[in-house]
């Protein structure tokens, strides 16, 4: 009965706040009710006994890609007060993608029965071994697939941000270490009202 | 009826604000004498005093600076947004104090004994970074801006080998919960098997997810004024700093838990020792290493700060990682 | 089926609650007990000893962001690591040698940014 309105409370509040983060003016502020969303999603796994991907949406999304949001909203000139720009321009874009979520969803259910099958293997050990259990050997392919995305989110992400070298000199440990007084000290007696030359 | 009343849901509810209070008082008090400690040890080790005032032997030191505190003006700066000012530092102090409910004092003695509490403490540890951006953004403050950037980097950067290091301990133990995982070392810590670089790895993360000497570049006096935390004043200054000691402690109780053993004795004779007792101690020995630490070592500059966690710490842990799963794999096998 | 472990949250949530009580209440009573005393010098950020100067919410050097966007996908390789560490004994050398492609692969992207200097600091 808790866990039922718990429900209702996580996701009353993870619309509202997904509401906000469109309305909102000010891009920090955005952001923040953005990261509210990701933990009342998270509260929802964990209402469906989904205790490691509960966890793994907060390390990821809360801990890691909104702290690149964050970063990269706080250092635009954005202070909230600049016009908006029409709402007709982004219309049509924003009924495309929302349409496309629509039809997955309807797809879920549809296909509902067949997914719930895959699920009931979880239901008495813990989520996280079973998941373990299936992730690495039965969906070898997709597992696969997936660091070949990382991989390439990587690179991707290099090749957008390296400006090549600016000439910088950098410190080289190696030669500071192996750098010895023999080689690079020489002592000379100098007599006096002569130079060294 | 009313029996089962009492029993089903009074008397857990009970046990759990006894247990919800007890960790709060020994957290807070840990933290109050953590500074006074490494006062003491930082005098000690530079031929001084420390505190020495106020009481015997200074001992009341940490209520004089919470009363000082406490009635210190706060100062918000002219261009600050005042929420979010005002509730970074208080988000600070709530994570350090929440990572607290899923510690194993004891066998059986923690508040919520979950599944996933490894999962817990890397998710609590990876939103302190949010706390201290915000505050260097909120102050709109040139040193603080720069230092919040250089410290929410450097933790970003040192709990990747964290949470591969972790995952070297997880391959031995096989589960991600905490009293397991300390039950997991019955036979031997973990410190004494394969995994004691990773220990020493952990250690020096530690260091540095907690901003401390010798990378505690963040606040680099000399070089930032104070880093993120240059507009603070009064209690809600107090509430970084705390955060900041209860964290050291917390780093400790995951060095002690996932490599010291817990709460088990050094060796089976000394049973008789309450297991607690054991774990407190094992967590001094750490804070005591943070303080050496702090007293011996020169502060890193940031760009070796940078170069060794994403190009030593980085690797090695990822190299153990397979080192570790083979050597199971093959033990296993043969 | 669900609740019997949603019970070992309850105290983390009660904890959380108490938790945030305390430190709200520490900085309420501080600024009740406290006086204040604002003025335009003190209320100003600190700068070296001149008047504070332009906005201090500048454009930042892009390393920063690409620090953010490596941690995001090295995370990403410890979340799979996770239940794969925990469940090792039970998957045999499939598993194992599943994840060590899936690594080896990752390895190449390190390598890469390595070599491309996206590690360096300057």
């Amino acid at each position: 009965m808790i866990a039922g309105a718990m429900f209702y409370v996580f996701a009353l509040v993870l619309i509202a706040s997904a509401v906000a983060v469109v309305s909102v003016r000010q891009p920090v502020n955005a952001v923040l009710f953005l990261i509210l969303c990701f933990f009342n999603a998270a509260g929802l796994f964990l209402l469906l006994g989904a205790e490691f991907l509960a966890f793994i949406l907060l390390i990821v999304y809360v801990g890691a890609v909104a702290v690149l949001f964050l970063f990269v909203v706080m250092m635009l000139d954005v202070q909230g007060d600049a016009p908006r720009p029409p709402l007709k321009r982004f219309l049509p874009m924003s009924l495309g993608v929302g349409a496309v979520l629509l039809v997955q969803v309807v797809v879920m259910a549809v296909f509902w029965p067949q997914a719930q099958a895959v699920i009931s293997v979880a239901t008495d050990i813990e989520n996280t071994k079973a998941l373990g259990r299936v992730l690495y050997t039965d969906f070898i392919y997709p597992f696969q697939v997936s660091g070949l995305v990382l991989l390439t989110a990587m690179i991707g992400a290099i090749a957008l941000t390296q400006r090549g070298s600016r000439g910088t000199k950098r410190q080289n440990v190696q030669a500071q270490l192996d750098r010895r007084a023999e080689d690079v000290v020489s002592l000379h007696h100098v007599e006096s009202g002569k130079g060294i030359l | 009826m009313r029996d089962d009343l009492m029993t089903i849901y009074l008397l857990p509810l009970f046990w759990m604000l006894l247990g919800i209070g007890g960790i709060l008082g020994v957290v807070l008090g840990g933290t109050a004498y953590l500074t006074y400690a490494e006062r003491k040890v930082l005098g000690a080790i530079q031929l001084r005093k420390g505190p020495n005032v106020v009481g015997p032997f200074g001992l009341l030191q940490p209520m004089a600076d919470g009363l000082k505190v406490m009635f210190k003006e706060t100062i918000i700066p002219s261009g600050a947004n005042v929420g979010l000012f005002i509730a970074a530092p208080v988000f600070t102090f709530l994570l350090a104090l929440s990572a607290w409910a899923v510690i194993p004092f004891d066998a059986g003695l923690v508040l919520a004994n979950i599944n996933v509490g490894i999962l817990y403490l890397l998710a609590i540890s990876s939103l302190g970074v949010y706390a201290i951006i915000i505050a260097g953004w909120a102050s709109n403050s040139k040193y603080a801006l720069l230092g919040g950037l250089r410290s929410a980097a450097q933790m970003v950067s040192y709990e990747v080998s964290i949470g591969l290091i972790i995952v070297t301990v997880l391959l031995q133990a096989g589960t991600l919960n905490l009293s397991k995982i300390v039950e997991a070392q019955k036979d031997g810590w973990y410190i004494f098997s394969i995994l004691l670089p990773m220990a020493v790895l952990f250690f020096a993360s530690a260091l540095a997810e907690t901003n401390r000497s010798p990378f505690d570049l963040p606040e680099g006096e000399s070089e930032l004024v104070g880093g993120f935390n240059t507009e603070y004043s009064a209690m809600i200054f107090a509430m970084f700093f705390l955060g900041e000691y209860a964290n050291m402690i917390l780093m400790s109780a995951m060095m002690t838990v996932l490599f010291l053993g817990g709460w088990l004795p050094p060796l089976a004779a000394l049973g008789f020792v309450p297991g607690f007792v054991w774990f407190a101690m094992k967590i001094v020995l750490c804070l005591f290493v943070f303080l050496w630490v702090r007293g011996t070592l020169p502060r890193y500059r940031y760009d070796q700060l940078m170069r060794i966690g994403w190009k030593f710490f980085l690797p090695l842990s990822l190299l153990w990682v397979v080192v570790v799963a083979t050597v199971k794999m093959v033990g296993e096998a043969g | 089926m669900a609740d019997s472990f949603l019970v070992d949250y309850a105290p983390i949530a009660v904890f959380m609650t108490i938790a945030t009580f305390v430190a709200l209440a520490a900085v309420a009573l501080s600024f009740l007990l406290a006086k204040h005393r604002p003025d335009k010098q003190k209320n100003a950020p600190y700068e070296c000893g001149f008047p504070p100067f332009g906005d201090a919410r500048a454009k930042f050097d892009v390393r920063f962001y690409l620090i953010a966007i490596l941690f995001i996908i090295f995370d990403l390789e410890i979340a799979f690591l996770f239940p794969w560490a925990i469940v090792l004994g039970d998957i045999g050398w499939l598993g194992f040698g599943s994840m060590m492609v899936f690594l080896g692969v990752l390895t190449v992207g390190f390598i890469y940014e390595w070599k491309k200097g996206a590690l360096e600091w300057d």
